[in-house]
């Protein structure tokens, strides 16, 4: 058999002139049985680096690795802002208010109107006296809404305090 | 934004990272500590590796600094690190032919230990691991003509001892 092709090849090899490819094709012809004997002195280098990327890390190494990690993410402490831990609260109170006045006006407004039931009442006067009622009712609605959101706002400013500090 | 996984991403680069120590400091348990080091510091800056081009490669750039700290620790300690590296082996194979493949590994490994550690880093990211120029230049923080010239060098060293101790 002719091995110029693999001579070339070997002498390339130890020029560094060799592509990755031909390095492998290097080591598969070592790989084989039959080496010709003026090359075999060769055969144990590229035998050798062929089987060497066997040699691994162990199984339990990488198991431990994993628990290292692992450990290391669970024990991990994650903060949760004053503003998310109280916004449920917040959104309570705020269903409370707003119930609070709506119930608040309609009491009112049934009041006006057992009163505007007294026959011979101006029907204007009560028409007036309705439209009063539910601009009262906006200012009330409209003053517990900028309330709750200069609290909103507050405490958010002192969750970026608190944050700040740790 | 990719997350990194530590299974996915990191841990497989630790068999390769392993044998890269392991020609370095030529320990078994100094390479397992310089590996732990490396994933460790890979794992704690994650966030980071998205914006890295090739994991692989700094993983290895960093695992290479990491393993010429411990020699040099070792150094200066007068510690000799050397010690007989086995390969796993396949346990398919009769004893003898595993004792064969032993020695015959013995041998090469021997040989390619004794390079000083710029050779013995750039065969075994070359010849074993197959990278090409340069991922071992960025591995390496050299040129690509510094890779070519230590691999020239590493390669006719290997064989000029090939060639003496078939002579003997």
């Amino acid at each position: 058999m002719d091995y110029k092709y693999i001579e070339q090849l070997l002498e390339r090899y130890w020029q560094c002139e060799t592509t990755l490819e031909e390095e492998q094709i290097l080591r598969t012809f070592f790989s084989q049985e039959d080496v010709p004997s003026h090359l075999k002195q060769y055969a144990e280098l590229f035998i050798y680096e062929n089987e060497a990327t066997d040699q691994c890390l162990s199984d339990d190494f990488k198991q431990r690795m994993v628990d290292v990690v692992c450990e290391d993410t669970e024990v991990e402490a994650r903060i949760i802002p004053l503003a998310s831990r109280i916004s449920s609260f917040m959104k309570a109170a705020a269903v409370v208010a707003v119930t609070l006045t709506i119930g608040n006006v309609a009491e009112r407004a049934l009041q006006k109107n057992s009163v505007s039931e007294v026959p011979g009442a101006p029907v204007i006067a009560d028409t007036y006296t309705r439209t009063e009622d539910i601009t009262s009712t906006i200012h009330i609605i409209d003053r517990n809404q900028h309330d709750a959101m200069a609290q909103a706002d507050s405490i958010r400013k002192l969750d970026a305090i608190v944050e700040e500090g740790l | 934004m990719k997350e990194i996984s530590f299974k996915n991403d990191i841990l497989p680069l630790g068999d390769q990272l392993f044998r890269l120590a392991l020609r370095i400091t030529r320990n078994r348990q100094e390479a397992e500590d310089v590996v732990q080091d490396t994933l460790i510091r890979l794992w704690e800056g994650r966030d980071q590796l998205n914006e890295i081009k090739n994991l692989g490669t700094y993983a290895m750039t960093i695992c290479r600094n990491l393993s010429l700290d411990h020699i040099d620790r070792m150094e200066h300690r007068n510690i000799s690190l050397d010690e007989k590296v086995h390969d796993r082996q396949n346990n398919d194979r009769s004893p003898d032919e595993q004792l064969m493949n032993i020695q015959r590994h013995e041998a090469v490994n021997d040989i390619i230990s004794q390079l000083p550690e710029k050779q013995r880093t750039i065969i075994q990211l070359r010849d074993i691991e197959g990278k090409n120029y340069q991922e071992i230049a960025e591995t390496m923080n050299l040129s690509l003509s510094d890779v070519k010239v230590t691999l020239f060098r590493a390669r006719q060293a290997v064989k000029e001892k090939i060639t003496k101790q078939n002579n003997h």
